[in-house]
């Protein structure tokens, strides 16, 4: 196993009336680019990746430089090894979906070819496409055919632009499951641009927050929820609790179904998907009711031990981290934190009723 | 049907206008791929240049070439030079007139087939690793290829009607020279209205041929009804 590569950028780039100003060391994994529209995340990756030149400064992946504006390096797009799936595909419409694949595998020269076109038809489940015309293709499947399309070429980083702003609600889950499994079985780092703080929480490992150009936050994800300089960004988004989860069994009597989150058991609404299949379900922090005590008799189906990590407040509302196998967050009043008496440590109990879980495929 | 003399100049008019086509199309296409595509200076200087024949009478486009091609001129001096040949009042000046006066129809047409490419996708191109090169053979060109094929057809229809820079370079010599509205033009003269309108009806029928092919591609419209698929 080769040491993580990390992205080294140091740049500014001046447009009328807006200039992006980034200095930032991308710790390995997936870091995700988090900010409002208009805070210049996409004029980033557009610098990354060779498609736009920035003003000054330095981009390096791994060791390799690709722009420095000191020693004149400004390597073209095609010779940066950077993969980018753009917000809207953008694939290639005079080409069926197996040819926009090997497109970049093509022009990857064999020694450096990591990753097969076959490997990732199996990945991203492709297979019954691979003769279709792009054209036909419903969003999800275009974002999927995009991400092999980015991967076949064995970049050494993966941009993505927004991959699911545009997709229906139900399919972000899928989506969000085959970028962890990418990363988790092709071992490439990840730039994700998002303005949605529950898909950054979901699947990165730190976020750069840029807001008008400006850099104003690199931390974990979660931590940045109780961030002075984050959080205004992320005040009237809702935050969701996000996680996969596998079906275990389906109960059409009692009207809902049960599902394995790592050890915890929770109940889902009643749904027709099967016994074992893998899904990624979605709990809004303030469907998330908070008890000091186990309460006894209530119609909410789940009722979780956790212990209380830190608690955050952001604008009028507070944000309350527990921890169970994962980190959960709830959202409360300020007047409910003073009916609570919440300390780390301590335990808490989530009350989740099972119509606020809900399934994103 | 038609007498020898008018197939020749039937013959004449197509091979003069494909070869205008053939010679003009790769110009045309440079000129219209700087335009669209670059960021170069003095686009419009070059813009208004290769536009001028649409601008001036034929004749003077047509004089333009001969001062070229004469013996004195840079293009005639060379030829005469490397290969020993004159091609004033030959078919072959006809087709350089016939690709010259339809520059400025296909750098336009082409400059719509290239800016209807999404810049984004040749982008997109290069990040997979496709030089600029490849990314024009590979996405722009194939994305561009109808508005394309109806530039060289427009370039072709108006080759074919190509008169008063032809009869400046190329004369007026039958069998030679004497394309369709040359022929036209000395039936004309004798007063022979009859043979002028055999012509007539011919460039006609071409004209319409062209023009209906050049429609199908600009409009994507299928002449055999596609099955819906």
């Amino acid at each position: 196993m080769t040491t993580y590569p990390i992205i080294c950028l140091n740049l500014r780039k001046r447009f009328p009336g807006f200039q992006l100003s980034v200095d930032a060391d991308l710790p390995a994994g997936i870091a995700a680019v988090f900010g409002p529209s208009g805070s210049g995340k996409t004029t980033l990756l557009n610098c990354i990746a060779g498609l736009d030149r920035p003003d000054e400064g330095e981009i390096r992946l791994q060791r390799q430089t690709l722009y420095s504006h000191v020693e004149g390096i400004n390597l073209a797009p095609e010779r940066r090894r950077v993969g980018y799936v753009f917000q809207d595909n953008l694939l290639f419409p005079h080409l069926n979906v197996q040819d926009n694949i090997h497109y970049g595998y093509k022009l990857t020269p064999e020694s450096r070819r990591r990753i097969s076109p076959a490997q990732l038809v199996d990945l991203l489940e492709l297979g019954p496409l691979m003769y279709r015309p792009t054209k036909n293709l419903s969003g999800g499947e275009q974002q999927r055919v995009a991400l092999a399309r980015a991967l076949a070429a064995s970049p050494d980083l993966l941009l993505l632009d927004e991959p699911l702003t545009g997709l229906h609600l139900s399919i972000r889950g899928r989506i969000l499951r085959y970028l962890k499994k990418i990363h988790r079985e092709l071992a490439i780092p990840m730039l994700y641009v998002s303005h949605s703080i529950s898909e950054v929480i979901a699947l990165a490992d730190s976020a750069l927050v840029l807001d008008k150009g400006r850099q104003v936050a690199l931390d974990e994800p979660r931590t940045l929820l109780g961030q002075s300089a984050a959080a205004p960004l992320i005040a009237g988004d809702s935050v969701e609790n996000i996680f996969d989860v596998t079906i275990i069994e389906r109960l059409p009597e009692s009207g809902i179904t049960l599902a394995a989150l790592g050890e915890t058991t929770l109940a889902l609404p009643w749904t027709n998907i099967p016994v074992g299949q893998p899904v990624s379900v979605s709990i809004r922090a303030s469907d998330v009711i908070l008890a000091s005590e186990r309460p006894r008799s209530i119609s909410a189906r789940n009722i979780l031990e956790a212990r209380v990590d830190r608690v955050d407040t952001a604008g009028r509302s507070i944000l309350v981290h527990a921890r169970l196998e994962q980190p959960w967050i709830s959202e409360i009043t300020p007047d409910a934190l003073a009916n609570l008496n919440l300390r780390e440590g301590e335990p808490v109990y989530l009350i989740i009723k099972s119509s606020s879980i809900s399934l994103l495929d | 049907m038609l007498s020898s003399s008018e197939l020749q100049a039937l013959r004449l008019s197509l091979q003069a206008a494909s070869l205008g086509v053939l010679l003009g199309f790769p110009v045309a296409l440079g000129v219209a791929w700087i335009l669209v595509k670059t960021e170069m200076r003095g686009k419009l200087a070059l813009e208004i240049l290769v536009s001028f024949p649409l601008a001036l009478p034929p004749v003077i486009t047509g004089y333009a070439l001969l001062l070229l091609l004469s013996r004195e001129g840079i293009i005639g001096r060379f030829l005469n030079w490397a290969f020993g040949i004159d091609l004033l009042f030959t078919w072959i000046a006809a087709a350089l007139a016939a690709g010259l006066v339809s520059l400025p129809l296909m750098v336009r047409a082409i400059e719509v087939a290239l800016a209807g490419v999404d810049p984004r996708l040749e982008k997109a191109a290069r990040s997979l690793g496709a030089g600029p090169v490849r990314t024009l053979f590979s996405v722009t060109f194939p994305l561009a290829y109808r508005g394309m094929a109806a530039a060289a057809l427009l370039g072709f229809a108006r080759g074919l009607g190509e008169f008063g820079a032809t009869i400046v370079v190329a004369g007026n010599i039958p069998g030679l020279t004497q394309t369709l509205p040359l022929a036209i033009f000395t039936d004309l003269q004798a007063g022979d209205d009859h043979a002028a309108l055999r012509l007539v009806a011919i460039s006609v029928i071409l004209a319409a041929i062209s023009l209906t092919i050049h429609h199908v591609l600009i409009h994507k419209r299928s002449l055999l009804r596609r099955r819906p698929t």
